[in-house]
């Protein structure tokens, strides 16, 4: 059985959660809350801290600092309860080769405290669930990359859990089976809170009801898929590319762009042999193409490129997670 | 206590699914036949005695033990299966218990495998039965603590090859202690030979069941155990 949930909380709840590996700082303080139902996106290029999130708080690793709860249970105080509250689907799928898919789900139930006189009907529903049907016979050794991910599903299934976590659950599968995978994810998102990772966009439009956007560390985005993609036309960006003179360093370039009325932030994306690429971002009504002609122009800049550039989602995530 | 049940269930019915166990087995078996019927030892005493058997196996078990529980963590660790069942409800100490249970377990079939010889001494004569309890219950005392120590190592590390050969390392150093000891003058050596685990072992084959010898087995296993789970904590904190 699971542990009771509080009731009237968030099922997540995230407070300014760090993690550092030695020197490096993967969670640079993040916070976030996941409320009853929801299934939210955990977006990010690799390395991001997608992964470390998600060990913080299925119990594997310890954060540095900062709080989180699982349905109303501490992460820190009560970790054995946070365990029980969760469903995990690590990376991979981790599982044991030498063991049938039948045996390897019985023993997810006895650590999982199934009722002994329910587990029998329990596997078999999540097998029939997961579509294992075909397979029910195999050793899990024997089984392809997408029937390993549906025995992972299914032993983060297999207690009812309140939270499900899911870090990539796609990975690695076919075309058809993405779309069995996410139908599957969208039809438990009725009765669980889910959130599951991902670097692959359409997967988020096509399952989530919010998603949350995390670049080194640190969260850059969250809303709803619609809020991002106004968020994504409300703002212009420019990206321009110029060769400059002889003294001027690329940060007082960059600058002097930022000086300009209208201009949010100015970021240098690289500068080789000389010349330099800044992305301007604008808010949407303002064009500042011929401020920014007018401030090379000043400078004795050589402009190679500008070019005006109004993000859909994709540029949204590549603009917000970039480095 | 239903968790430490489960896992060591599951890990006891995976031994038998590993072709190292049965490698392992086999040796051990056939090195104890080959000590048995070619070692004058065994022949020359001409008694019905178990002595030698019991001087014997232990050393065997230093190579045989580590071999069975080289794996126990490492090879979760290398396969990432450790991290699914870490994030089960269960406590590290629970996981360590449980997978101690697995290889306990079979230990258990291993020494039933043996039982060949004290029957085959029985044809040839009487065999006073108090030695040959006390010495397998002095077995099951060393083999759980040989099997701990192993499992300490294997939580040290991902690969199997290095845990055994730590575990190993660390049996034999336990062991064979007060053999080691010679370059030492005579008071240091008594008090070194005392952490032996062959004289205490030796005083429960001789059918003694010695409670000193008892704590000393189970003290090894319990700081091993104790070790082994703050080897698997400290995955949090790096």
């Amino acid at each position: 059985m699971t542990g009771a949930a509080v009731t009237g909380r968030p099922m997540i709840e995230v407070a300014d959660l760090r993690k550092f590996y030695g020197d490096f700082e993967a969670l640079q303080g993040i916070t976030f809350s996941v409320g009853k139902g929801e299934i939210v996106g955990f977006l990010g290029p690799n390395g991001a801290g997608k992964t470390t999130t998600m060990k913080i708080l299925t119990g594997y690793i310890s954060a540095t600092s900062g709080r989180f709860a699982i349905a109303g249970h501490d992460g820190f105080e009560n970790s054995l309860e946070v365990r029980r509250n969760i469903g995990y689907l690590p990376e991979n799928a981790p599982m044991y080769p030498d063991m049938g898919i039948v045996e390897y789900l019985q023993f997810i139930c006895e650590i999982r405290r199934v009722p002994r006189a329910t587990r029998r009907a329990r596997v078999g529903k999540i097998v029939e669930m997961v579509g294992l049907g075909p397979m029910i016979k195999k050793n899990i050794g024997e089984l392809s990359k997408g029937y390993r991910q549906r025995v992972g599903l299914a032993q983060a299934l297999i207690h009812e859990p309140p939270v499900l976590v899911l870090d990539e659950p796609t990975s690695g599968l076919d075309p058809n089976q993405i779309v069995e995978i996410r139908k599957l994810i969208r039809d438990l998102g009725r009765e669980h809170t889910i959130i599951l990772s991902t670097h692959n966009l359409p997967e988020v439009q096509a399952i989530c009801s919010r998603m949350i956007i995390i670049a080194r560390g640190s969260k850059v985005a969250d809303g709803t898929v619609e809020e991002l993609e106004r968020q994504g036309r409300e703002s212009t960006r420019y990206l321009v590319s110029t060769r400059l003179p002889d003294g001027v360093e690329p940060y007082r370039a960059r600058s002097e762009l930022n000086d300009i009325a209208g201009v949010t932030s100015v970021t240098e994306l690289s500068t080789d042999g000389g010349v330099s690429r800044f992305a301007v971002t604008t808010t949407a009504d303002n064009d500042v193409s011929e401020a920014i002609f007018g401030v090379a122009a000043r400078g004795a800049w050589v402009v190679r490129e500008l070019k005006r550039d109004v993000a859909d989602l994709e540029k949204l995530f590549h603009r917000l997670t970039q480095y | 206590m239903g968790n430490i049940w489960a896992i060591g269930k599951r890990e006891f019915a995976s031994f038998f699914n590993s072709p190292i166990a049965y490698f392992a087995i086999t040796i051990f078996l056939f090195a104890l036949g080959a000590l048995f019927f070619w070692q004058e030892e065994f022949i020359e005493q001409g008694q019905a005695t178990m002595r030698p058997f019991f001087e014997w196996v232990p050393w065997l078990f230093i190579g045989l033990l580590p071999a069975i529980s080289m794996r126990l963590i490492a090879e979760e660790k290398r396969t990432g299966s450790l991290e699914m069942l870490i994030t089960m409800p269960i406590r590290d100490v629970e996981l360590i218990l449980g997978k101690l249970l697995g290889a306990v377990l079979f230990l258990f079939v291993t020494l039933g495998l043996t039982a060949a010889y004290p029957l085959a001494i029985k044809l040839h004569g009487s065999l006073d039965l108090g030695p040959v309890i006390g010495g397998y219950i002095g077995l099951v005392l060393v083999g759980t603590a040989f099997l701990a120590l192993g499992l300490m190592a294997s939580a040290w590390t991902r690969n199997q090859i290095v845990a055994f050969l730590l575990g190993a390392m660390l049996c034999g150093l336990l062991y064979g202690l007060d053999k080691l000891v010679g370059v030492f003058n005579e008071g240091w050596r008594d008090a070194i030979a005392t952490l032996s685990m062959r004289d205490h072992f030796e005083t429960i084959a001789k059918g003694v069941l010695d409670t000193r010898g008892i704590v000393y087995y189970l003290s090894i296993t319990i700081v091993s155990v104790v070790v082994g789970t703050y080897s698997l904590e400290s995955r949090r904190w790096t």
